[in-house]
């Protein structure tokens, strides 16, 4: 405002004017509240905010319709993924780990490489929504917290179960082997089964055992007759040799 | 609440720890962090002799955590109503309440 005054009063550059009006009396930051221009009153008048007027409070009722969030392409990749892997390995355990540092990792992946058990890692979310439309919903609880998966197309477990015996802060939760649910101690005791063939011939034997001893039955009396009549001749025999004998010593 | 009061956990008063839990159960999700945060690399550093024993069954038992003091003393929470943070501010206090030289030291 004092420019626009002074250029009209300054007929030359240079010259002060004899006269100098300083505003006053307006000034912007007052220590009360300045009363709004008119205009400005009317514009906020006509522009307030009215909301839309709610016939029930807002957490009065439940929500009627879930909003499902939709995947995103990561999340779809990492299910193709996931299903590919269970439908490969036959053995998936689930292991906590509730601290190991990138040496101890490296280390323990090094030594179940060896073995072909690969570990990986997936978001538990992931996981979880992935295996609540599968037939494993029952693995969704075990995913909970810092957790591991180790896959492995053989089921190793004793050789599992030794390397992370090594290693104290990793927690085994469960295993889902050949399509079953285990729990830690199930594991543990199906380390301990002996191998596929041995089992075989068990069964095999225990089957073939009671056929056997019926065949047994069946023959006993016919063997015993046998017996019987063997030690029959055998007396017969050595009578007939005794008699023979005295009979040729008298006669000699 | 994931993240605890303070960023490290002492466990210079402690001789074991054993955490018990029953993975297939809903209620363990507390007791579970409470491992994480307890038997983390930082934690065990700050007492090598402390031992972190973690213990899983199928017995739909309640998730425990049983705490030894190097005194004898023994501290047993039952983790199925209680969260993480909660579990973890109740050990602390003991841990603090025990050992106030090395707890003011590290404030210093």
């Amino acid at each position: 405002m004092a420019a626009t005054l002074c250029s009209k009063l300054l007929p030359k550059h240079g010259w002060l004017p004899l006269t100098q009006s300083v505003r006053h009396g307006s000034k912007a930051v007052t220590r009360h509240r300045k009363p709004l221009h008119i205009q400005k009153q009317k514009l906020l008048a006509v522009t307030q905010y009215i909301p839309p007027a709610r016939e029930f409070p807002p957490g009065a009722y439940p929500s009627q319709t879930k909003h499902v969030q939709e995947d995103n392409d990561l999340t779809l990749l990492m299910k193709r993924e996931l299903k590919k892997l269970f439908e490969d390995c036959k053995m998936i355990a689930v292991v906590q780990n509730s601290s190991s540092s990138a040496e101890d990792m490296m280390t323990l992946r090094h030594r179940l490489y060896k073995h072909n058990i690969t570990v990986k890692f997936f978001p538990n979310k992931v996981v979880r929504s992935f295996l609540s439309d599968s037939i494993y919903c029952n693995m969704g609880l075990l995913f909970v917290g810092p957790t591991v998966m180790f896959v492995s197309k053989e089921p190793k477990v004793k050789e599992m179960l030794t390397t992370l015996r090594g290693s104290p802060q990793m927690t085994l939760l469960g295993a889902c082997i050949d399509n079953t649910l285990l729990s830690a101690q199930g594991i543990v005791s199906y380390s301990k089964l002996p191998s596929m063939t041995v089992i075989q011939g068990e069964v095999v034997s225990g089957l073939s055992m009671l056929t056997s001893h019926t065949a047994y039955l069946l023959q006993r009396h016919p063997a015993h007759l046998s017996q019987l009549l063997q030690q029959y001749i055998k007396q017969q025999s050595s009578d007939g040799s005794a008699e023979a004998a005295p009979k040729a010593e008298e006669a000699t | 609440m994931a993240a605890p009061s303070k960023a490290t956990v002492v466990l210079k008063a402690v001789k074991k720890i054993t955490v018990q839990f029953c993975p297939f159960e809903s209620n363990v999700r507390s007791t579970r962090e409470f491992l994480t945060l307890v038997g983390s690399e930082k934690a065990r550093a700050t007492n090598m002799n402390c031992e972190v024993i973690p213990v899983v069954k199928h017995d739909k038992s309640e998730p425990v955590v049983d705490i030894t003091y190097v005194d004898g003393e023994k501290l047993l929470m039952k983790g199925a109503n209680l969260t993480s943070s909660e579990m973890l501010s109740a050990f602390q206090s003991r841990c603090v309440a025990k050992d106030p030289q090395a707890k003011v030291g590290e404030k210093k």
